[in-house]
C-alpha cells in the first residue's frame, strides 16, 4: 500500500544489509509471544470454541450441567417466525447504518480536508467536534438521543418537526416503523466520526504531487475526486466498510438504552436478541446458537474483506 | 468523456479572489451545519440538565434554561453513585490498559525484531483484526459461566483480564508498525554494551517507542472506557458498575419528572472524556490516521 508515512526509514535500510533485513535477533521468539498468547487462547479462543459448542445443546443458563446434545437449536431459529423478523431487522439496521456512514463519512472528510487546504480556521475545531461522538459511550449516546426523541410538544426534534410545519407529536420511538428509522439515524450519528477519521487518514496516503498531476492534464475537481483520490483510497474506504459493517451487527448498547429492542420486536436487532435469549430468557442453547449466526456474519464479513485486499494487493 | 483543455485563459485576479471567497464562505457554511449537528445533542443533554422539573416538560422547549438549576448535579452527585461509576470505570481503564501494554510490548518486540516470515506476519496481522472484531458478547458467555465457577463474578481482576485479551491483539498490531520504525541500532548498541535483549527493550527501544506507544494507550483507552457489554454481564454488584452501565441503571430508575437528573448523570459521565478529547485532539487524530493507514 502506498503511503505517505514519512516515519519510516526502513525499507531501504534494511535491504542493504540482508542478515539484519531478517530481524537482528535469532533464537525462538515464543518466549516473548508466550503471556499474550496464553491470555487470548483463555479469553478469546477458548469462548468462541464453547459458545460453538453450547450452541448444540438446549442448555440453560440456570440449571447448569445436565443437559442434552442437540441440533433442535438451529432447527427450531429456521423454523420459527422470530429469528427470520431479528435477521430482517439486523440487515435493515445494518444496510442504513453502513451505508450512510460511509457517505456521510466521506464527505465530511473531504470537506475537512479541502478547508484544511484552503488555510480556513476552525477546521480543528470541527473536526474535534465531530470526533467527540466516538468517544461517548454507546448506552450513553442511547440515553441521549431518548431524551432527544421525547415524543410530546418538549421534544426538542418533535418541536422542531412542528417548526418545519409537521406533526409536533411525531413517536419517535413508540411507533414501530418510525422506532428502526430512529435507531438508525441515532447510530449514523455515532459511526460517522470513525468513518470521518479512517476516510481522512485515507485522503492524506495520497501524495500532493498526484493532484498536481491531475491539475495539469486539466482534470475537473469531480473527474479528480472519482479518478484519482477514491481509486487511492479504495483499501482504507474498503477497511471502513468491514469496520462499520461489523461494528453494526455487533452493536446492540445503543439501541438497549434507546429502545430495548421495542417496541415489541421492532428494534430487536441479533447482538440484542443474542443477550435476551441467554441473560433474560435463560435459554443459554438458542442463544449460543444465534450468536453462532452472528459470528459466522462477522466471519463472512471479514473472509470477503481479506479476499478484497488480495486481489487490490495483486493489482498494485 | 469530453477533456477539458489544459490551458485556460488566465482569468482576472478580482474574479478569482471573489470566487474563491464565495466558496470560502460555502465551507464555513458546511463546517457550522457539521458543528450544528454533531455538537447539538450534548448541547440539549446540557440544556436539560439545568432545568427544573417543570421546564423539561414545557411545550414548546426552550434552548437556555431560565434560572440554570446548577443544584441539579450537586443532586445526583449526592443521590447517586455516579461519582463512585467514574472511579470504578477510571481504576478499570487504567488496570486494563497497562495490563495490556505488559503483554502486547513483548509481543510486538518480538514481532517487529525476530526473525519471522512475511507470510507469519500477515495472518498474524489478519488474526488481529479478527479478534478485534470479534463481538465481545460471544466472549461474554462462556466467561460469565466459567467466571460464576471461580468465583469471579463482581471481581475486577476476570474483568480486567478480559478487557486485556480484548484489547491487546489491536495494541500489539499497532506497537510492532511503530516498532519497525525504531532503528534496530539501537538495540545492537545495547547489546554491545552487555544489556540484556529485556534491557535493551525497556532502557532504550521503549523511550523511543513512547509516543506510539501513548497513541496506543490513548485508543485503547477510550474503547475500554465504551465497553459496555462485558461489565453489564460480568458485574452485577451495583457498587462495582463502571460509568457506562451506571448510566442504564440510572435510566432505569429515571422518571418522566427526573429528565434532568438523567441528563445531568450523562454529562457527568461524558464529560471526562469529552474533555480529554478535546485536550488530546491532535494526538487521537494521529494516533487514528496512523493505525488506519497501516493496516
Amino acid at each position: 500500500m502506498a503511503t505517505t508515512v514519512s516515519t519510516r526509514p526502513r525499507p531501504g535500510a534494511g535491504r542493504q544489509r540482508p542478515a539484519a533485513r531478517r530481524g537482528p535477533v535469532s533464537g525462538s521468539p515464543w518466549l516473548w509471544l508466550m503471556p499474550l498468547g496464553t491470555v487470548l487462547l483463555l479469553v478469546l479462543v477458548y469462548p468462541v470454541i464453547e459458545i460453538v459448542r453450547l450452541s448444540f445443546t438446549d442448555a440453560s443458563l440456570v440449571s447448569g450441567e445436565p443437559y442434552s446434545v442437540t441440533a433442535d437449536t438451529y432447527a427450531s431459529l429456521l423454523r420459527g417466525t422470530d429469528f427470520r423478523h431479528t435477521l430482517q431487522v439486523t440487515f435493515l439496521f445494518v444496510l442504513a447504518s453502513v451505508v450512510f456512514q460511509l457517505l456521510l463519512g466521506l464527505a465530511i472528510a473531504l470537506l475537512i480536508n479541502g478547508a484544511e487546504k484552503r488555510g480556513l480556521r476552525g477546521v480543528v475545531a470541527t473536526r474535534a467536534v465531530v470526533l467527540t461522538a466516538w468517544a461517548i459511550p454507546g448506552v450513553i449516546i442511547g440515553v441521549i438521543w431518548s431524551l432527544l426523541y421525547q415524543e410530546t410538544g418538549s421534544g426538542v426534534l418533535n418541536h422542531g418537526l412542528s417548526l418545519l410545519g409537521f406533526s409536533g407529536n411525531t413517536p419517535f420511538l413508540s411507533d414501530p416503523d418510525n422506532a428502526l428509522v430512529s435507531v438508525v439515524v441515532a447510530n449514523i450519528w455515532r459511526g460517522t466520526a470513525l468513518s470521518m477519521i479512517l476516510c481522512y487518514a485515507g485522503i492524506k496516503t495520497v501524495p500532493e504531487q498526484v493532484y498536481e498531476a491531475a491539475r495539469i492534464d486539466g482534470a475537473s475537481r469531480l473527474q479528480t475526486l472519482f479518478r484519482v483520490t477514491l481509486p487511492m483510497m479504495l483499501p482504507i474506504l474498503t477497511m471502513n466498510l468491514v469496520l462499520a459493517t461489523v461494528e453494526t451487527f455487533n452493536s446492540f448498547d445503543m439501541v438497549l438504552s434507546l429502545t430495548g429492542g421495542g417496541p415489541g420486536t421492532a428494534t430487536q436487532v441479533l447482538a440484542l436478541d443474542v443477550y435476551d435469549q441467554i441473560f433474560r430468557q435463560l435459554n443459554l442453547g438458542r442463544g449460543a446458537a444465534m450468536a453462532v449466526v452472528l459470528m459466522v456474519i462477522n466471519i463472512l464479513v471479514i473472509g470477503l474483506y481479506v479476499r478484497l485486499i488480495e486481489r487490490q494487493e495483486r493489482q498494485i | 468523456m469530453t477533456r477539458r483543455t489544459p490551458i485556460r485563459p488566465a482569468p482576472q485576479a478580482g474574479r478569482v479572489r471573489a470566487g474563491r471567497r464565495r466558496s470560502d464562505a460555502a465551507y464555513y457554511a458546511a463546517m457550522l451545519l457539521l458543528v450544528l449537528v454533531f455538537a447539538f445533542p450534548l448541547v440539549w443533554v446540557a440544556s436539560l440538565s439545568l432545568k427544573t422539573g417543570s421546564e423539561v416538560l414545557q411545550s414548546p422547549p426552550s434552548l437556555l434554561p431560565d434560572d440554570p438549576q446548577w443544584g441539579n448535579y450537586a443532586h445526583v452527585l449526592q443521590t447517586t453513585p455516579v461519582g463512585r461509576y467514574l472511579v470504578n470505570s477510571l481504576i478499570l481503564v487504567a488496570a486494563s490498559v497497562s495490563g495490556a501494554l505488559v503483554l502486547s510490548i513483548p509481543a510486538a518486540y518480538a514481532l517487529s525484531r525476530f526473525r519471522a516470515r512475511t507470510r507469519g506476519r500477515r495472518t498474524f496481522s489478519r488474526a488481529v483484526l479478527a479478534a478485534q472484531l470479534l463481538s465481545p458478547l460471544i466472549i461474554a458467555v462462556p466467561v460469565y459461566r466459567v467466571f460464576v465457577t471461580l468465583h469471579l463474578i463482581n471481581d475486577y481482576v476476570g474483568l480486567v483480564l478480559v478487557y486485556i485479551a480484548i484489547s491487546a491483539p489491536f495494541l500489539t498490531w499497532f506497537l510492532k508498525n511503530y516498532l519497525d520504525t525504531v532503528p534496530t541500532e539501537l538495540d545492537e548498541a545495547g547489546r554491545v554494551d552487555g544489556c540484556s535483549r529485556l534491557r535493551a527493550l525497556v532502557l532504550l527501544v521503549l523511550p523511543a517507542a513512547k509516543p506510539g506507544i501513548v497513541s496506543a494507550a490513548i485508543l485503547a483507552g477510550v474503547t475500554t472506557w465504551s465497553q459496555f457489554v462485558l461489565p453489564f454481564i460480568l458485574v452485577d454488584a451495583p457498587e462495582l458498575a463502571p460509568v457506562s452501565v451506571g448510566v442504564v441503571n440510572l435510566q432505569s430508575t429515571s422518571g418522566e419528572i427526573t429528565t434532568q437528573y438523567l441528563a445531568a448523570g450523562s454529562m457527568l459521565a461524558v464529560a471526562p472524556v469529552v474533555v480529554l478529547f478535546v485536550v488530546l485532539q491532535r494526538h487521537i487524530v494521529g494516533a487514528l490516521t496512523a493505525g488506519a493507514v497501516k493496516t
